[in-house]
């Protein structure tokens, strides 16, 4: 790698000079890939500074992230050019005990980053400093400092495997910290965990950057990326724009590298409002109530590149059902009870999204409906048929549960094969195997790599391939578990495609997930959890109202942005949950009158309060 | 739908047993004696070695536990007494007949013989795995000379067969809800491992590159001299009981070419 001086390429800030994490002219390439992975990238962290990298799957995101951090070359092979410096040190030269005390990384699933052998949280810390060669002596007093300097020392004498992923992902970066790095790098550090848990990650990297560290975190959450100092997008291995948060978010640079836009930032896009303020929640819903006074026509706001509408259509002659759940309990071996009495009700045809924080009870629910679990207490019918006593293989008839990960179920060694999978087992004459299988691909946009072994496809590929797997089998009820985990936009708006789809074809819909846009855009219906228990259900347009903002926040969740927004606008349920909807409301009569009284008490439903978990 | 707790300590039971004080290169070393004494000495020593394991196992509260690990080698200890018992070349002496096989006392014999020898081994492992938390073998490990890389391939190993039984778990689990038969004639039941294998595969491969990533991240690829912040205690009972031991082990092999 050739060293040369970073000073005055585009996309250094001025608090770069301060040492920190300098990348100038980065190339990768890895072996057998015929495109770079990377291309004459160049950005800077300075000491202190937060600096996100935002990009679609498979724009080089996680690959900025191994380079910065010293992985490529060092440990992950591939051909590199340019130059990355950690605190004033190239990384191609430097050996694992010099890089190791000046950069750490951090990645996606947190358990996996945990030694997993160790008892308590301290243990864990200790891990690094033990390969280090750190004196015992010193070691207790760093691990303190670490967990005290992150908020986290209540956590010292608990069992790591045992927390929440929220919690193991803050362990997993103090025990990286504890190693005395003064550059972070974090790949998608949000990407396994509820809302509960991105808002702490948030703040400890937020809290961190404060302490002087120089942080690059490549992130699709805007909970992260709105709170950076700067914002780098990487489209196709190159850095396209590098600015403030709301510059690069916004629609004009964001929707054409496929990377969510913060529908705040439409919002302020819409009324004309700088965007440097559309994250400052409460400036913009004032702005918004000053320009929705003068009630101009509304605007049309930009909205993200659509899908093509693509259609299901049955193939199987089954019957439009519903699901009914009475009283459930589920205690698994050990005592944990995942579920507490959970009643639910789902007519034919209806699209349901259940929301919570891990460990409510969610995917035992989803696989309640599967006939995986037996229950402890109370019953489960499909279709006003008791699906206890029933093999897995048969409700699996009416039934379709994607799992949330799906390397937990490719074996195949095409696409094509792979989703053929599901309808061959349900003994389907060849010629309706190749219809479902067509219309799965379709629909799911895989039809360009249905020769492709699903192994060498992107993470949210794979997860699209695991889910058309189950729509060729034509379920009348399907159960997706975390379907937009780890998806870019372009992956979420295709799930959202297949639920639609769906949905209109007269297919039930259920699916757990901790995108709370994504359950309000596409879902009728909103089942929150918490403790095993339902704790609110209705369209989201009622449970997403300002009124249920204490309860969402007792499981972790809150409102969608937009929803939020109306809160602070005073408007009530049903309260707007598109772009659209808030500017109609604002200006309306209703949202007039609203205006005139002022601002309305929050009044405050909760139901019986159960004890939580 | 969380093993991670149990995963984490891997065969290990918390308790504060006689045994579970002993450090680990104690019991190390007494399994060692266990194994020769069992595979060397005349087959009668192996009642006496079964009705001690049970002993302690029984003193140290984890007879019932013990007892119920033994559905794992169930199978296999059976298949190993009758494959004998019908097959042992050399058998003559006929104990009955079954249509064409035959039953030789020669075979009864070899085959039990076999079966105590591993069931004894199989108590003591058992009895070792549940009473050592496996970052305390790590540590004694390094402490009695093993190289620390050497160790901690022999603790990955430890904890991969608890995980290891989970993934495969939700493996099945998620292809029987694609429609899966697992049940049924032995062709179907084979033809249903191939979707199960695959996944079980690619989940250990791609385990061992998260694995590799997060211990290159906390600097386990430094060549620096290791420390260690967990102490394993080391009583001076245990250097007795250590010496005693490899005494013992010394006996054990003396016995054995005496016997000869």
């Amino acid at each position: 790698m050739a060293g040369q001086d970073g000073g005055g390429r585009p996309g250094m800030s001025p608090g770069a000079r301060r040492p920190g994490l300098v990348v100038d002219g980065l190339a990768v390439r890895y072996p057998g890939r015929p495109v770079p992975a990377l291309a004459d990238v160049s950005l800077a962290a300075g000491a202190g500074e937060l600096v996100g990298v935002a990009g679609r799957n498979g724009a080089g995101k996680s690959t900025l992230a191994l380079a910065a951090a010293g992985f490529i070359p060092r440990v992950v092979r591939a051909a590199v050019s340019g130059s990355v410096r950690v605190a004033g040190l190239e990384t191609g030269a430097a050996g694992p005990v010099d890089l190791v005390g000046r950069v750490g990384i951090v990645f996606s699933t947190p358990s996996s980053q945990l030694s997993g052998s160790k008892l308590t949280v301290r243990e864990e810390l200790a891990f690094g400093l033990e390969n280090l060669g750190v004196p015992r002596a010193e070691m207790d007093e760093r691990i303190d400092r670490t967990l005290a300097d992150l908020g986290i020392d209540h956590l010292a004498g608990r069992l790591p495997a045992a927390l929440s992923g929220g919690e193991q992902q803050r362990v997993a970066i103090a025990s990286i910290l504890v190693m005395g790095p003064g550059v972070l790098v974090l790949d998608e550090p949000t990407a396994q965990l509820d809302p509960a848990g991105m808002a702490a990650v948030a703040d400890l990297l937020m809290g961190r950057a404060a302490g002087g560290t120089a942080i690059l975190v490549a992130e699709h959450r805007h909970v992260v990326l709105a709170r950076a100092a700067r914002v780098a997008m990487l489209d196709a291995g190159r850095v396209v724009a590098d600015g403030t948060p709301p510059q690069v978010l916004g629609p004009a640079i964001a929707d054409r590298a496929g990377v969510e836009v913060a529908a705040v930032l439409r919002v302020a896009a819409a009324i004309g409002l700088d965007p440097s303020l559309a994250f400052d929640e409460g400036a913009l819903a004032a702005a918004l109530d000053r320009w929705a006074v003068d009630a101009r026509p509304v605007p049309a706001a930009s909205a993200p590149p659509a899908l093509r509408e693509i259609a299901w259509e049955p193939v199987r002659a089954q019957p439009s059902t519903g699901f009914r759940v009475d009283g459930l309990v589920h205690r698994y071996p050990g005592g944990v009870v995942a579920l507490a009495g959970v009643d639910l009700a789902v007519e034919p045809g209806e699209t349901v999204a259940i929301v919570g924080q891990n460990g409510s009870g969610k995917t035992t629910l989803a696989r309640h409906l599967a006939g995986i679990l037996a229950p402890s207490g109370g019953s489960v019918q499909v279709g006003g048929t008791s699906v206890s006593g029933r093999s897995i293989a048969v409700v699996a008839r009416t039934v379709g549960l994607v799992f949330s990960d799906p390397d937990r179920q490719l074996f195949s060694r095409s696409v094509e094969l792979e989703i053929a999978f599901g309808p061959r087992n349900l003994g389907l004459e060849a010629g309706t195997i190749r219809r479902l299988v067509d219309q799965a691909l379709r629909l799911s946009g895989l039809d360009d790599r249905r020769t492709a072994n699903p192994h060498d496809l992107t993470g949210s590929d794979r997860r699209l391939v695991a889910i058309a797997s189950i729509l060729a089998m034509d379920p009348a009820l399907l159960v997706l578990d975390e379907p937009t985990t780890g998806q870019d936009a372009p992956g979420v708006a295709r799930v959202g495609a297949i639920v639609d789809a769906m949905a209109a074809a007269g297919r039930t819909v259920v699916a757990i997930t901790h995108d709370m846009e994504f359950a309000a855009r596409h879902f009728g219906r909103t089942v929150v959890m918490r403790g095993g228990r339902i704790v609110a259900d209705g369209p989201p347009a009622a449970v997403f109202a300002p009124t249920n903002a204490a309860l969402l926040a007792s499981t972790g969740l809150e409102p969608p942005p937009i929803a939020r927004l109306a809160g602070r606008l005073g408007l009530g349920a049903p309260v707007p949950l598109t772009v659209e909807e808030l500017l109609c409301r604002a200006t309306s009569p209703a949202g007039a009158s609203r205006r005139r009284g002022r601002v309305r008490p929050l009044t405050l439903t909760l139901p019986e309060t159960p004890s939580s978990s | 739908m969380n093993g991670g707790a149990a995963t984490a300590i891997g065969f290990f039971r918390p308790g504060g047993s006689w045994l579970h004080r002993r450090n680990p290169l104690t019991k190390l070393l007494g399994l060692l004696w266990v194994l020769l004494a069992a595979f060397l000495l005349p087959p009668p020593v192996l009642v006496g070695l079964a009705a001690a394991a049970l002993l302690l196992a029984a003193a140290c509260g984890r007879l019932a536990d013990v007892l119920r690990s033994l559905r794992i080698p169930a199978v296999l200890l059976a298949s190993i007494l009758v494959v004998n018992a019908l097959f042992y070349p050399g058998g003559r002496d006929l104990l009955a007949g079954l249509g064409p096989f035959a039953v030789t006392r020669e075979g009864v014999e070899f085959g039990a013989i076999s079966v105590g020898r591993l069931l004894v081994a199989f108590v003591a492992s058992v009895l070792l795995l549940q009473t050592t938390l496996p970052d305390d073998l790590l540590e004694a490990l390094v402490a009695g000379g093993v190289s620390h890389r050497v160790a901690w391939v022999i603790l990955a190993a430890m904890q991969a067969v608890p995980r290891l039984q989970a993934t495969a778990r939700t493996i099945l689990e998620a292809q029987q809800a694609r429609g899966l038969a697992v049940s049924g004639s032995l062709g179907r039941r084979l033809r249903a491992l191939v979707p199960l294998v695959g996944p079980v595969v690619i989940g250990a491969l791609v385990e061992v590159r998260e694995r590799t990533f997060a211990l290159e991240a906390r600097g386990f690829g430094a060549r620096r001299r290791r420390t260690a912040y967990r102490l394993v205690a080391d009583p001076a009972i245990d250097r007795w009981l250590r010496l005693a031991t490899v005494a013992g082990m010394v006996a054990v092999v003396a016995a054995a070419v005496a016997v000869r």
